[in-house]
């Protein structure tokens, strides 16, 4: 491999800090959820770059990455679909201000 | 240098780019639309590292289906609260005029390289049994049957999942009917 192993999982951990950061300090409902989808995508490039560096010709890791890949779609469908029933309901996608089980 | 690596590169920096645009620029549309920009630069890496089945899925499932569902939601929702004013850090008022740029936000650029750099440092003290064996050709038959038979059970398992989740954003979103 041309590619030193090195270097996508760096980008892999440049993308997770990013999308952590986002999930951490945004406030907007669906800022978070795009943050996490960012955070998902950095674990889905670490697993095919060790599939593929470690065990080429045994995809254990990349059939892992399917696995990951429908979750998440499972997870924005359903997310999306609260953010939605809150901005109807409510009239805000703020999560500062979703208080209702706060005592 | 090697054009392979030049090319990673590229598509590694139109990713971090991007990914950086997600949490940093103002208006949520254009943050979706980066995230579709991610999503592809992401499923070119993939290509390199020879998962061409898994790039294919990349952009049928991110960059298509699950950027269109937000953007989706961000339509239907119309709250009048996605506004630029939506997007204050958390950090003090003189941190953040000091460090923050207003659109490029070097504040997450500078975490996530700290990240980055802390598992690069991680990472290269780590001895990876790597293996030099070269992919046989594509790697979507081998998927296939790998998946539907050693892996058959968390297959269906996958495929409840996914049915319960459609089955419960019906149920959250659909008006009720008397």
């Amino acid at each position: 491999m041309a590619i030193p192993i090195l270097y996508p999982l760096t980008l892999g951990a440049f993308l997770f800090g990013v999308g952590l950061y986002g999930a951490l300090t945004k406030t907007n409902a669906i800022r978070i959820l795009m943050s996490v989808e960012l955070m998902l995508n950095a674990v889905n490039i670490n697993l095919v770059t060790f599939s593929r560096y470690i065990t080429p010709n045994n995809y254990r890791g990349q059939i892992l990455t399917v696995f990951v890949m429908t979750v998440a779609a499972a997870e924005a469908a359903v997310g999306l679909a609260i953010i939605l029933v809150l901005g109807r309901n409510r009239n805000v996608v703020d999560i500062d201000k979703i208080t209702l089980l706060k005592g | 240098m090697n054009p392979q690596v030049l090319l990673f590169l590229v598509l590694a920096a139109i990713t971090a780019v991007s990914a950086v645009r997600v949490v940093t620029t103002e208006l949520i549309t254009h943050a979706a639309l980066f995230l579709a920009l991610a999503f592809v630069a992401v499923a070119g890496i993939f290509l390199q590292l020879q998962a061409d089945f898994l790039a294919a899925a990349q952009v049928l499932i991110y960059a298509g289906a699950i950027t269109t569902m937000i953007i989706f939601a961000i339509m239907l929702s119309d709250i009048h609260e996605i506004k630029p004013s939506d997007q204050e850090d958390p950090f003090p008022v003189r941190f953040r005029r000091r460090w923050a740029s207003r659109q490029w936000g070097f504040f997450p650029v500078l975490l996530a390289l700290l990240f980055a750099g802390g598992m690069f440092w991680l990472y290269r003290g780590t001895g990876f049994a790597l293996s030099t064996e070269a992919v046989s050709g594509s790697t979507t038959v081998q998927l296939g049957l790998q998946l539907f038979n050693e892996y058959a059970l968390p297959f269906e398992l996958a495929s409840i999942l996914l049915l319960v989740a459609m089955i419960g954003a019906i149920i959250l979103t659909a008006k009720e009917v008397r």
